[in-house]
């Protein structure tokens, strides 16, 4: 079974589909798109004739590898600051000699006895250090709460009502968002991949049931329904509230496998294979998981955003439950408290917007070389 | 056409199915409940007060079948069974006996002869409250057990006639016609046993001289304080009476015999699951623990500033989408389109509370007005709404029919306006259907930064105070809602474009 591609109540719309009538360049290709050879017929559907602006053959599709490969690089960027927050924002230094002894990365490993010490004493007893660009972690409140970014020197992004440091928790924020919404969607792709190949494989009873779940759980908005999962288990965790959002994404996996699984499986090669003597399972990681790799990318790739949307949202609402170190939301909720306190909304916020915008535009892109009708 | 509108509506049940499953599950993870002001766990009065807790949430019930569902009849020989037994729950069983009332008696009286003698005595010591509301005896004669005993003989021998279903009856039919305070002496001898047909009475008369006969009756038999008093206006009288029905389908199964056909029935309509979903169908949601209101009650006035406030902003994101698809695909290609397709990306990308606070902020009406939540959370399906309308304009554009009117000569907006977008709207109306969950989940954020006294609001402070009725009863409004919508959507698409019906249940029997 297939979605009609009409029917826009299955599937979400894709965005930035900005489809011109002539192909855009093949995807990858080789640098600049090659202009059109030849004379061009007017495209089919625009009432005007085209102008020498969209002659330029797939200025949108060279826009939108360029907006693709953008994305990508901010989504790089990301990765690199959730991979090193610790040496971008730490209690400790990257390296220092303190009463005659080495450390390497104590920022990294934690170590009891500096700890023990405190930040403070480590950095005013060190003889020598080479500290970390930030030189608070997310956790420690040593300053005065709430100053403006450039009040005092070493809080870039100044502090929040706690006293932490925005800029550690910006930076740490990056890696708890990161793993989880990571963890999350993987979660909820393999979820969604057992279950939408189960049904496709066996139909009847199974798809039966497995479609009505797909069904059931669409049917709760997603924000709604795991701010009812979070409210109703009697210890509201990081652990449930991963699996409450894993269980809102994978009716959209499952169906997107199944729809899949089932045209693949009537194709020649599968019935060749299936009469050769192939077990269903070897004919679903031989000749199918191929088919629809491609496009759980793209889930993947759009789910991480709406994951993070929600984490954040429900930070923001402070019903998210202790996530980890530090969130974006959390201190953006800090907000509310602190209503001149921009620093608190702006910067957590621009990371937000950029992560998702970024992600989009990955999952746009790739949406594109996986989807015939997007070229 | 009905014909397919109905059958669309039949498909949702499944999932109107599953949906109370999930929430049902949900219900489950709560937390038991427990009552204020503590008390030891050995305690009476502890006790009775956790059972009635529990009750309210059928947690006495087993889930989803119930081999041995009580009536009363059981429950009178389980309390029967422990106080012979003299064990832990002796006191709490005579104390739940004297709660059942005169509905045990025609299960207890008669087997009181069998009973040992010392049980004999406490059993009938603690059926004296029965007979003290009753008024049908002074305290002090029934002190001594054996006193007791002798008493509730006698007067079973006198008065058992009085406690047969079709009398009863008749007399509670008698006091709704013309209530007389002799015919209310008259039930009150019975005491709870007439409490299913006074239930019943209350549920059919309007009249109000009747319903402050009959609730004051059940008033007494209970020992709870609800009842109509004279001068009541209607709206109270309404809230006296619909309590009664809720409690009465809480204790039910404490007051009625369970016969014949009933105890099949009751088997899966006495379990938790059951009791729960007829409920929640009926209106019955539970009391809110955070302010001992009515759910439904609260429910039907936060339920309205939500479900308007997403229709509001759905309206403003059509209005502002459709205009712009049309423009963007007209266009398409060109900068107008570049640029509201990357605009539509940043808007699909801000977060909703982001778009809220900076709102609220900026536009310094936190506390007035309703354009601000409206135009927040209008950003949230603006995007997809512009998408659509783009894409099946383009769709339209290239239609034959197009490049006929035009080669006849009619004008570029005569063609863009009523040749292609009157086609071009089918798909755009109905993924508004679609869309009003994803609204209504989004107005729970602008609800909290707005301080809208909304369902998001009300749920926020629920998840405060953890108000178990509150939560469940929206996420399964929620649900239905969206399920609602999707039903209409797809009949409204069905409606507008017969191909679309066509295919939609050709879809159906492939699956």
């Amino acid at each position: 079974m297939t979605e009609p591609p009409d029917d826009p109540n299955r599937e979400s719309i894709p965005l930035l589909l900005a489809r011109t009538s002539r192909r855009a360049p093949a995807g990858g290709g080789d640098g600049a798109p090659a202009p059109a050879p030849g004379p061009v017929p007017p495209p089919r559907s625009s009432l005007r004739a085209p102008s020498a602006r969209a002659d330029k053959a797939g200025t949108m599709g060279y826009l939108r590898t360029r907006l693709g490969a953008a994305g990508m690089l901010v989504g790089v960027m990301l990765v690199m600051i959730a991979i090193f927050a610790d040496m971008l924002a730490s209690d400790f230094p990257i390296m220092c000699k303190l009463h005659g002894k080495t450390w390497i990365f104590p920022n990294v490993t934690q170590p009891a006895e500096l700890v023990a010490l405190g930040a403070e004493a480590v950095d005013a007893d060190a003889e020598w250090k080479l500290p970390t660009l930030v030189s608070h972690g997310p956790s420690s409140s040593t300053a005065a709460p709430l100053l403006p970014p450039g009040a005092v020197k070493g809080h870039p992004f100044g502090t929040d009502r706690e006293g932490h440091d925005v800029f550690a928790r910006v930076v740490h924020g990056t890696r708890t968002y990161l793993v989880f919404a990571l963890a999350a969607v993987v979660t909820s792709l393999l979820f969604g991949g057992l279950f939408g190949s189960l049904a496709g494989l066996f139909g009847g009873a199974t798809d039966a049931l497995v479609g009505r779940a797909i069904e059931t759980v669409s049917a709760f908005p997603p924000l709604v329904l795991v701010l009812g999962i979070q409210a109703a288990v009697p210890k509201a965790t990081v652990a449930t509230l991963f699996l409450a959002i894993a269980l809102t994404r994978w009716p959209e996996v499952a169906r997107l496998v199944r729809a899949e699984v089932m045209q693949v499986a009537t194709r020649d090669y599968v019935m060749a294979a299936r009469a050769l003597g192939a077990s269903p399972l070897r004919v679903l990681r031989k000749h199918i998981a191929p088919n629809v790799r491609g496009q759980l990318a793209v889930l993947g790739a759009v789910g991480i955003p709406a994951v993070i949307l929600i984490e954040a949202s429900l930070d923001f609402l402070r019903v998210g439950g202790p996530l980890g170190t530090a969130s974006w939301g959390e201190t953006m909720s800090e907000f509310r408290d602190a209503p001149g306190a921009w620093w608190l909304l702006a910067f957590p916020g621009v990371f937000l917007f950029a992560t998702i915008v970024a992600l989009n535009l990955v999952g746009e892109a790739r949406r594109e070389s996986f989807d015939p009708r997007a070229r | 056409m009905l014909g397919y509108a109905l059958r669309r509506a039949i498909w949702a049940i499944p999932t109107l199915f599953g949906v109370s499953l999930v929430v049902f599950l949900l219900t489950t993870l709560l937390p038991d409940p427990t009552p204020d002001g503590g008390g030891s766990a050995s305690e009476v009065g502890f006790r009775l007060r956790t059972d009635e807790l529990r009750r309210a949430r059928f947690l006495d019930l087993p889930r989803f079948l119930n081999t041995e569902p009580h009536d009363v009849r059981a429950r009178v020989e389980d309390c029967v069974a422990h106080v012979v037994l003299e064990d832990d729950d002796a006191q709490l069983c005579e104390k739940r006996l004297s709660q059942i009332g005169g509905a045990g008696l025609p299960h207890l009286l008669p087997h009181l002869d069998n009973l040992p003698p010392t049980a004999r005595g406490r059993i009938a010591v603690a059926l004296a409250p029965i007979a003290l509301r009753m008024g049908v005896v002074e305290q002090r004669e029934l002190a001594d057990p054996g006193a007791a005993a002798l008493f509730w003989e006698r007067f079973w021998e006198d008065r058992s006639v009085d406690f047969t279903a079709p009398a009863v009856r008749r007399s509670v039919d008698r006091l709704v016609a013309r209530g007389t305070d002799l015919r209310e002496e008259e039930l009150r001898v019975v005491d709870t046993f007439a409490l299913e047909h006074l239930v019943e009475a209350m549920r059919l008369t309007k009249d109000t001289n009747a319903l402050i006969r009959l609730t004051r009756l059940a008033s007494h038999v209970t020992g709870r304080d609800v009842s109509v008093k004279t001068g009541d206006d209607p709206k109270r009288v309404r809230a006296v009476v619909s309590d009664w029905l809720s409690w009465w389908y809480v204790h039910e199964s404490d007051y009625v015999l369970l016969q014949g056909g009933a105890k099949v029935t009751a088997s899966i309509a006495q379990t938790r699951y059951a009791k729960w979903v007829l409920g929640a169908a009926t209106g019955q949601l539970g009391l809110s623990t955070r302010d001992g209101q009515p759910v439904f009650d609260k429910l039907l006035s936060s339920a309205p500033v939500t479900l308007g406030m997403a229709l509001l902003a759905l309206l403003l994101s059509a209005m502002i989408a459709i205009p712009l698809g049309v423009i963007a695909a007209w266009r398409r290609g060109h900068f107008v389109d570049h640029a509201t397709a990357l605009l539509l990306l940043a808007f699909y990308s801000l977060p909703t509370f982001l778009v809220a606070e900076l709102l609220a902020t900026f536009g310094r009406a936190a506390d007035a007005g309703v354009v601000l939540p409206v135009v927040a959370l209008a950003t949230v399906s603006l995007s997809i709404m512009t998408q659509q309308q783009r894409a099946s304009m383009i769709e339209a554009l290239g239609q034959d029919y197009i490049r006929t009117a035009r080669a006849k000569g009619a004008r570029t907006l005569r063609i863009t306006v009523f040749h292609a977008l009157r086609n071009a709207l089918v798909p755009t109306v109905t993924l508004a259907g679609v869309q009003f969950p994803a609204l209504v989940g989004a107005a729970f954020v602008v609800e909290e930064v707005f301080g809208i006294h909304g369902m998001g609001w009300e749920t926020l402070r629920a998840i405060e105070s953890r108000d178990a009725a509150w939560i469940v009863a929206v996420t399964l409004l929620c649900a239905v809602v969206t399920t609602a919508c999707l039903v209409t959507s797809d009949v409204a698409y069905g409606l507008l474009d017969p191909r679309v019906r066509e295919q939609q249940i050709r879809r159906r029997r492939a699956t």
